[in-house]
C-alpha cells in the first residue's frame, strides 16, 4: 500500500514538471508539434492498411444454407466433416495450410479461410468480410439444384454487383458441391440455369428506381444476354464433394490467388 | 425416452451425439430449430417442437457451444434440463477447440444420464406429478432476492463499523451454522426430515450469490475474505471456481426440489434443536431485506445508464484495492459476464426500444435472448457490459429486420407473367391504416415500371369504397373490377382473376374490407376469399402508429386465417406493408413487432399522401433509430 501512494506521488510530481514544461513552450509551436504527431500518425496507419490490403489471404466460402460450406471448411483444414454438421450460427474462420499441403516441404503460405454462414438473415455477415476478401468460393448443392434456383442466383448476383468485389476484381468459383452423387447435375448445367436466372435478375433490378437499393453497379453488357464471362472480375466453375473430400478443384483455384 | 442429444459449434460442426441413443431423427429437426428458432431470436424460449419431437437446448456461450437434446413429444421427461445442464458442464470441463472427437465423453453421459433418471424417478414418487416445481423457484427468487438485499446491507454496515462488532460476528455464525446445515442436505439425498429446507438453501444460495458479486467488485478486502470464510467452504469453492459453481447450482434446483415434497408431507413439523436455530436466522434476515429491497432497486435504477461490473461508484470512498480491481477488470476483461451483470443494462434497453413504440411483449421476449446469447460469455478488455448487450442486440435486431426471402416483386411478377396467369395481391389489415390508398401506390409503382396492373374492388363492406378505388384507377388508367356491393367479396376476387388472365393483365390487386382481428364472421370471410383464390402475396397493411396491438392484429389475422381455412395447408401472412410512416418520427418500434411476429419482410414503406411516397425499409436505419 505505502509504495502505491509513492508512486502515486510521484506521477503527480511528474505531471507537474510535465505541465510547466509545456506551459513553457509558445502555443503556435505545440499545435505545429501536435499536427505532425497526427499526420504521421495517421499516415501510418493508412499505410498499414495499404500493406495489409494488398498481402490479404482472405478466402470467402459462400453460398445457400444447406449447400455444404462448413463440410468444405473442415475437408480442406483437416480432410474430414468429423460427425457431420449443422446449420451454421456464427462464421467458422481458420488460418491453415490445406490437409493435402501436409505432407509437402518447405514453408507455403498459410490461407485464411472464412465459412460464412448461408442463413439469409445472416447475409449482412458476408459484407463485413468482403473487403478483406481476396476470393470467393459460392458454393452450390449441385443436388437440390433446381429447388434453389434462384434464391441461389440471387445470392450470387448481390455478390457479383457489390461494389467491393467489383471494385477490387475479387474472383469467384462458382463451385458445384456434392457431385459424388448420381443424380447431381452437372457444372455446364448449373452454369448455364444461373447466367439465365442473373439475366432475370438483370432485367428486374435495373428497372427498379424510386426504390433505394443496395447494389451499386450493373453488371453484363447492356443488350446482350448475361454471360459470366461480361462480368468485371474473373468467375470459373468447378465441381466439388463435401462428403468424399474431393476438394482438389478448389484448393488449386485459391492457390491460383494465394500463391504457396 | 430420449431421441438424441447433440453438442456442436456455433458454426455448425457437431462434436458428440450419443451412439448409443442412435435413432435417426424423421426429418431435421435439429436444422428446423437453428433457422426457425435460434436464429428468429426465440432462444429465450423454453422448448420448441417440431413434428412429433421436442427440443431443448442450452448454450455455453464462453465457449460457443450448443447443446441440444430431442425428445418425442408426448413424453414429459423432467430430467431434460437437468441433463442438460450437468451434460454442459462437464462437457466444458473437456472441449478443446483444437480437439475434434470426444468418444470418451460417452462414459461420462451415460452415468449423467442414470443420475438425471434417477433422480427424476424420485422426485415422481415422492410428489406423482411434478407440478410444484416451478412454482417453488420462483419463490426461491423472489426470497433470494429480498435477501440479498438484506445481506448486502448487512455486509455494508458490517464494514462501516469496527472490527469487533458483536451483531456481525453473531450473525456471521449463524449463517455458518445453516449453511452447514445446508452442505449436509446436498450430500444426503434422503434426508428429507427438514421443515424449512427450502428456505435455507434459498437464503444460503442468495449470501453466496450476494457475496460473490462483492468479491467481484470491490475486491477482496479483508473484511470480505473473513466474511467469505464464516460463510462456509462452500461459497469459498464458488468464489474460486465456475465450474464448481455450477454444480451447486444445479444442485440446488433438486434441493429446491427435494425438500418441498417433505414439506407437503410433514406441514409442520420441527425436529432437531439446530433446525430452530436457523429458522429465526431466516426470519430475521427476510424482516430486514423487506425493508432495504426498495432501496436496492432504486440505486439499481439510478445506475442503469453507466453499468460498470458491479457499481463502481459506490465503494469510491478511498478503497483503494476496490478502484484498482475495478480499472483492472476493465483492462483486462472480466471473467464471465452473468445474469445479474446483465441485468440492469437489459433493462435499460428494454426500456429505451418500448419508448421507441415497439411491444413490450418483444422487448422482452429480444432481452432474453440477447441474455441468453451473452451469459457466461467474456467480457472483451476496454468494453463496459452496456455497450456489449448494445451490440448483441443491433446484431439481433438487423437479423430480424433482414428479409428472410427475397422481397423483389417484380421478379416474381416477371415469374408468373412466364407461366402466363397473372401475379394476385391481396390487402388484408383493420380499418383505417390505408389499405385503399397504399394499393393505389403500389399499382402506381408497378405500372412505372411497365407491368399491367387490374384492381378489384373486393370491400363490398363499406360505403364508398369501391367509388374510391374506381377514382383512384380513373386517375392512374388502370382497369378495375367491381361488381357493386353486397357481393361475396371470395366470388368477386375469383371472377377479377379470370378476368385478368383472360385480358393479359400481369398483376391484380386485390382491395379487402378493413376488419377487426377478433370479428369472427368477417374474419371467416377473408380466409374464403384467401383460401379459395391462392393469391401470391398476402400483404397485411399496418399503420407504423400502432403500439401493443401490432402483436394482437398480426397474431390474431394469421391465426385466424390458418383456424378458419379448410385446406390442409393454409395460406397465412407473407409481408407486410407498413403505412403513415412519415408521422412517426423516431418511434419506429412497430415495424420491428410486426416483423418479430409474423416473421416476414416489410416489402413496402408507406410514407406519404401521394402516389410516389412508397419507400423500401431501410433496415440499417431502422436500427440505428431503436438504439438511438
Amino acid at each position: 500500500m505505502e509504495n502505491l501512494e509513492d508512486l502515486k506521488i510521484l506521477a503527480e510530481q511528474w505531471s507537474h514538471q510535465g505541465i510547466e514544461y509545456l506551459q513553457k513552450i509558445p502555443p503556435s509551436q505545440l499545435y505545429a508539434a501536435i499536427g505532425v504527431l497526427l499526420f504521421t500518425t495517421i499516415l501510418l496507419f493508412l499505410s498499414i492498411r495499404l500493406v495489409r490490403r494488398t498481402k490479404s489471404n482472405t478466402v470467402l466460402l459462400s453460398g445457400l444454407s444447406g449447400s455444404g460450406k462448413t463440410v468444405l471448411f473442415y475437408q480442406l483444414r483437416d480432410g474430414s466433416s468429423h460427425q457431420g454438421t449443422v446449420t451454421s450460427m456464427e462464421p467458422n474462420e481458420g488460418t491453415f495450410v490445406f490437409h493435402t499441403e501436409n505432407t509437402k516441404k518447405g514453408k507455403i503460405k498459410p490461407v485464411h479461410l472464412v465459412d460464412v454462414p448461408g442463413h439469409s438473415r445472416l447475409r449482412p455477415k458476408l459484407e463485413e468480410f468482403l473487403p478483406q476478401a481476396a476470393a470467393i468460393v459460392f458454393v452450390v448443392d449441385a443436388l437440390e439444384f433446381l429447388p434453389n434456383c434462384r434464391a441461389a442466383s440471387e445470392y450470387l448476383y448481390d455478390i457479383l454487383t457489390n461494389a467491393n468485389v467489383v471494385k477490387n476484381k475479387i474472383p469467384v468459383l462458382l463451385c458445384c458441391n456434392k457431385t459424388d452423387k448420381l443424380t447431381a447435375h452437372t457444372k455446364e448445367f448449373i452454369r448455364k440455369q444461373m447466367e439465365k436466372e442473373i439475366e432475370k435478375l438483370r432485367a428486374s433490378r435495373s428497372t427498379v428506381s424510386t426504390a433505394d437499393i443496395a447494389n451499386d453497379f450493373t453488371i453484363g453488357i447492356e443488350g446482350q444476354v448475361f454471360s459470366f464471362s461480361h462480368c468485371y472480375n474473373k468467375v470459373t466453375v468447378a465441381e466439388a464433394s463435401g462428403l468424399t473430400g474431393e476438394t482438389a478443384q478448389i484448393q488449386d483455384f485459391i492457390r491460383e490467388y494465394i500463391k504457396p | 425416452m430420449l431421441e438424441q442429444l447433440l453438442i456442436f459449434t456455433r458454426g455448425g460442426l457437431i462434436l458428440w451425439t450419443c451412439k448409443e441413443l442412435g435413432n435417426a431423427l424423421k426429418g431435421s429437426p435439429i436444422d428446423t430449430l437453428i433457422r426457425s428458432c435460434l436464429l428468429e431470436e426465440r432462444s429465450g424460449d423454453v422448448s420448441f417442437n417440431h413434428e412429433a419431437y421436442t427440443l431443448k437446448w442450452t448454450f455455453h456461450n464462453d465457449l460457443g457451444l450448443v447443446f441440444v437434446a430431442v425428445y418425442q413429444r408426448i413424453l414429459h421427461l423432467l430430467y431434460v434440463d437437468d441433463l442438460l445442464s450437468m451434460v454442459k458442464q462437464s462437457f466444458s470441463e473437456i472441449y478443446d477447440p483444437k480437439r475434434m472427437a470426444y468418444d470418451d465423453f460417452d462414459e461420462t453421459f451415460r452415468q449423467l444420464r442414470k443420475e438425471a433418471e434417477a433422480r427424476a424417478e424420485e422426485l415422481r414418487k415422492t410428489k406423482q406429478v411434478g407440478k410444484p416445481v416451478t412454482s417453488v423457484k420462483k419463490q426461491g427468487q423472489v426470497l433470494k432476492a429480498g435477501l440479498e438485499g438484506g445481506n448486502k446491507r448487512i455486509g455494508e454496515a458490517a464494514s462501516k463499523k469496527d472490527d469487533g462488532d458483536g451483531n456481525k460476528a453473531k450473525v456471521s455464525n449463524l449463517t455458518n451454522g445453516h449453511s452447514k446445515e445446508n452442505q449436509q442436505l446436498e450430500n444426503d439425498s434422503q434426508e428429507t426430515d427438514l421443515a424449512n429446507g427450502k428456505e435455507n438453501t434459498s437464503s444460503n444460495v442468495a449470501v453466496d450469490l450476494s457475496k460473490l458479486q462483492k468479491l467481484r467488485s470491490k475486491g477482496v478486502r479483508g473484511r470480505g475474505v473473513r466474511k467469505a470464510d464464516s460463510i462456509g467452504n462452500k461459497s469459498s469453492k464458488l468464489a474460486a471456481a465456475e465450474p464448481a459453481k455450477k454444480a451447486t447450482k444445479k444442485n440446488r434446483v433438486w434441493d429446491d426440489a427435494a425438500p418441498k415434497q417433505s414439506r407437503l408431507d410433514f406441514t409442520d413439523s420441527v425436529d432437531e434443536n439446530g433446525n430452530n436455530d436457523h429458522v429465526d436466522v431466516v426470519a430475521a434476515d427476510q424482516g430486514e431485506s423487506m425493508m432495504d429491497k426498495e432501496e436496492v432497486f432504486s440505486s439499481d435504477s439510478e445506475s442503469d445508464d453507466d453499468e460498470e461490473p458491479g457499481s463502481d461508484e459506490k465503494p469510491a470512498e478511498a478503497k483503494k484495492k476496490g478502484w484498482f480491481s475495478s480499472v483492472f477488470q476493465s483492462i483486462t476483461g472480466k471473467a464471465n459476464l452473468e445474469k445479474t451483470d446483465l441485468g440492469p443494462a437489459l433493462k435499460a434497453l428494454k426500456e429505451r426500444l418500448m419508448t421507441k413504440n415497439v411491444a413490450e411483449e418483444i422487448a422482452e421476449k429480444l432481452c432474453e435472448s440477447v441474455e441468453a446469447s451473452l451469459e457466461g460469455k467474456k467480457l472483451s478488455s476496454f468494453t463496459r457490459i452496456s455497450s456489449t448487450v448494445q451490440a448483441a442486440m443491433e446484431d439481433a435486431l438487423v437479423r430480424i429486420l433482414t428479409p428472410r426471402r427475397s422481397i423483389d416483386i417484380l421478379r416474381d411478377v416477371n415469374a408468373a407473367k412466364e407461366q402466363r396467369r397473372p401475379y394476385v395481391v391481396v390487402f388484408v389489415g383493420v380499418n383505417g391504416v390505408g389499405k385503399s390508398t397504399n394499393l393505389a401506390k403500389v399499382a402506381y409503382w408497378l405500372q412505372q415500371h411497365k407491368v399491367s396492373v387490374m384492381m378489384a374492388a373486393c370491400d363490398t363492406f363499406r360505403a364508398g369504397a369501391v367509388e374510391q378505388l374506381r377514382t383512384h384507377a380513373r386517375r392512374l388508367q388502370i382497369p378495375i373490377y367491381e361488381k357493386g356491393y353486397a357481393k361475396d367479396p371470395a366470388a368477386v376476387a375469383k371472377e377479377a382473376i379470370k378476368v385478368a388472365t383472360d385480358n393479359g393483365s400481369d398483376v391484380v390487386l386485390v382491395d379487402t374490407a378493413g376488419r377487426m382481428q377478433d370479428n369472427e364472421p368477417l374474419m371467416r370471410a377473408l380466409s374464403n376469399l384467401i383460401n379459395g383464390n391462392q393469391p401470391d402475396l398476402v400483404l397485411f397493411v399496418g399503420e407504423a402508429l400502432v403500439g401493443n396491438d401490432a402483436v394482437d392484429q398480426l397474431s390474431k389475422f394469421n391465426q385466424k386465417l390458418s383456424d378458419l381455412s379448410t385446406s390442409g395447408n393454409p395460406r397465412l401472412i407473407d409481408g407486410i406493408l407498413l403505412t403513415k410512416f412519415d408521422t412517426i418520427d423516431d418511434k419506429v418500434g412497430a415495424a420491428l413487432s410486426m416483423v418479430y411476429i409474423s416473421g416476414s419482410p416489410v416489402m413496402f414503406v408507406g410514407c406519404g399522401q401521394s402516389y410516389t411516397d412508397l419507400k423500401k425499409l431501410n433496415v440499417k436505419a431502422i436500427v440505428k433509430t431503436l438504439l438511438k
